[in-house]
């Protein structure tokens, strides 16, 4: 696990499609106005006659997508995320999810990550993605993780969602760390909170539990990199063993991560106090950077210490982190 | 008879001796389908009847596709299919049957269907992009309703079709005038449909629906054309065909009451008899 500042790195996903892509002629890209955006430009340069342009048509791509791997192809779908999940959501349903086929849906731009506005902010696809039988649904940290995700995806035999971050991406595990669908994974062991973090919110969360530590509260970190199928054993173990579960994810506290934990925890009877960090129902307006809504919406490092200081009683002011600079030094990422 | 075949796979076989004869087959086999529920989609049977045949006459066994994009459309294949001797389709519209009167993704016969309107051009530009990667020739017979056309999915599809020259799509577009809600022209203006058509680049004409060999000449010239989609704007009345339905039927969702089921299989039998003869 590497220390914050964060070394950051561009395109680790559209490197490792080219990789798949080089190893695979089922490999198809397809894209819907977003292709520098959204990294496969590499693709394009490098496999044009495997490149589709899908235009601004979100339904009308998902529905050829389909049909591509009906027909033994392997489709990687690109878009922003809130583009890839609400428009076409009935297309996914009915053309993709329902026949259980193998496109990958890779949307970027995850939750508050962009000043795009509300029409911008995936805040809901996971649960909508979730929601849906046969999908799978994967929110990775960092550029470890994406570099390994497409390869981790490549055979899963149904339709996978991938919520990646866009632009200049953290490099916060070491490289020999190994991204395993469908688990969950403890990077940073304490004994008085089980803290759940998912994407974006991994860098914030490790930021918490090291300002925690110093003031006595012991803090586990658990990554969450695929919500669907949630690893429920790692869930409940870590969960059985504290005083406080805490969730942490970029989307709304509504059927994603925080929900998904919940629902274990309760199904297997596990009362214990429960706080779920993330937009709390409402869209997220006003900004020029991530930094800002991070802050304004309660998903900085600083509410993530607050939420868990007062959830388990403490008195007296929460522990203080310098807040994230409202721009990151180029090539540097910073916790928000 | 494996009730899991579809029009394209490998080695199935069939051959359509006389499309008038298939289509009034269809009819027939239609309304005993619908009878034992006393209700069901046998409008768009009655309406689609010729181009269903059509489509059978044209397409190459095991080679070409056949894309249901209005699911509800799917009795008409599943009959011509049964006619055809391909399957047996009891228990159509029953508990526990695969064949669902709103086809799923389990209804045999054609390549792709789907309940929710207006996808699946969509889904037949998929298969026309994977036969091109192929370098397959196989063509795509694509069903469509009028009132799939109030979808924005249609045009984006017809947009990218034409873009891309996709010139194995042939769509058969039911022009039937009916909708749930009542006649499609008292919903929303959709014509003049062959123009729009030919706006967004595509091979369009006007055909009478319920001519066969109208329809076959349409398909063959199709077939024949270039570096463009084709439609054909078939004009057809959900209840061409059967004389002893009332005039007030509604042709999204015809009731059938047991008398009125008698009426129509005797009709539809003096009439495929006289076409014998």
């Amino acid at each position: 696990m590497r220390e914050p500042p964060y070394a950051t790195e561009l395109k680790p996903y559209g490197r490792a499609l080219v990789d798949l892509a080089r190893r695979r002629g089922d490999v198809l890209c397809l894209s819907g106005d977003l292709t520098r955006q959204t990294e496969v430009d590499l693709f394009q340069a490098e496999f044009p006659e495997r490149f589709i342009h899908g235009g601004m048509a979100e339904a009308n791509m998902m529905g050829m997508a389909g049909a591509l791997a009906r027909c033994g192809y392997l489709p990687f779908v690109h878009t922003f995320g809130v583009f890839a999940t609400r428009r076409p959501f009935d297309q996914i349903a009915n053309a993709i999810a329902y026949p259980n086929l193998p496109v990958r849906i890779i949307g970027f731009m995850p939750g508050v990550s962009t000043p795009g506005g509300p029409s911008h902010q995936a805040i809901d696809d996971v649960a909508l993605m979730r929601v849906l039988p046969n999908m799978t649904v994967v929110d990775v940290a960092d550029a470890v993780e994406t570099r390994q995700v497409v390869a981790a995806i490549a055979d899963v035999p149904g339709p996978v969602y991938v919520r990646l971050k866009r632009g200049e991406i953290p490099v916060i595990f070491d490289d020999d760390h190994v991204l395993r669908l469908g688990r969950a994974c403890v990077v940073s062991a304490g004994t008085d909170v089980a803290l759940f973090a998912s994407g974006m919110m991994l860098a914030p969360a490790l930021s918490a539990a090291r300002a925690l530590g110093g003031h006595g509260v012991s803090v586990s970190v658990i990554n969450v990199p695929t919500i669907k199928p949630l690893d429920s054993a790692a869930v409940l173990a870590a969960a059985g063993a504290v005083r406080l579960v805490v969730t942490a994810e970029n989307h709304s506290v509504i059927g994603g991560l925080g929900s998904a934990v919940a629902e274990a925890m309760a199904e297997a009877g596990l009362g214990c106090p429960l706080r779920r960090i993330g937009l709390r129902d409402t869209f997220a307006e006003g900004s020029l950077d991530a930094a800002y809504l991070f802050g304004k919406y309660g998903l900085s490092t600083s509410a993530l210490i607050e939420t868990i200081w007062s959830a388990l009683g403490r008195t007296g002011p929460a522990p203080a982190v310098p807040p994230a600079a409202a721009v990151a030094a180029s090539g540097e990422y910073s916790p928000v | 008879m494996s009730p899991t075949l579809h029009v394209s796979d490998p080695g199935i076989r069939w051959t359509v001796a006389d499309p008038r004869e298939l289509a009034l087959r269809i009819r027939l086999r239609a309304v005993q389908m619908v009878a034992p529920q006393g209700f069901g989609y046998l409008g768009q049977a009655l309406s689609s009847a010729e181009q269903v045949a059509a489509a059978f006459a044209t397409a190459r066994p095991g080679v070409d596709r056949l894309v249901c994009s209005p699911a509800h459309y799917i009795i008409g294949p599943f009959a011509a299919a049964a006619e055809l001797g391909l399957l047996d389709v009891s228990g159509y519209g029953q508990n526990g049957s695969a064949f669902e009167a709103i086809g799923t993704e389990r209804s045999p016969v054609v390549d792709y269907t789907c309940g929710s309107l207006g996808q699946g051009l969509s889904a037949a530009l998929g298969f026309a992009l994977a036969d091109r990667f192929r370098g397959s020739d196989a063509r795509i017979f694509t069903m469509v309703s009028d009132g799939e056309l109030e979808e924005g999915q249609v045009w984006e599809a017809a947009l990218f079709a034409a873009h891309h020259r996709l010139d194995a799509l042939v769509v058969l577009l039911d022009a039937n005038n009916s909708q749930v809600d009542g006649p499609v022209d008292t919903i929303t203006t959709i014509e003049p449909i062959a123009a729009k058509w030919s706006a967004f680049g595509w091979h369009a004409v006007d055909v009478d629906g319920h001519d066969v060999d109208a329809l076959g000449a349409a398909l063959a010239a199709a077939a024949a054309e270039r570096g463009r989609p084709s439609v054909l704007v078939c004009r057809t009345s959900t209840r061409h065909g059967l004389d002893c339905l009332p005039p007030n039927a509604d042709g999204h969702f015809i009731k059938l009451t047991p008398d009125l089921a008698r009426a129509a299989i005797s009709e539809l039998t003096a009439k495929l008899e006289a076409l014998r003869a």
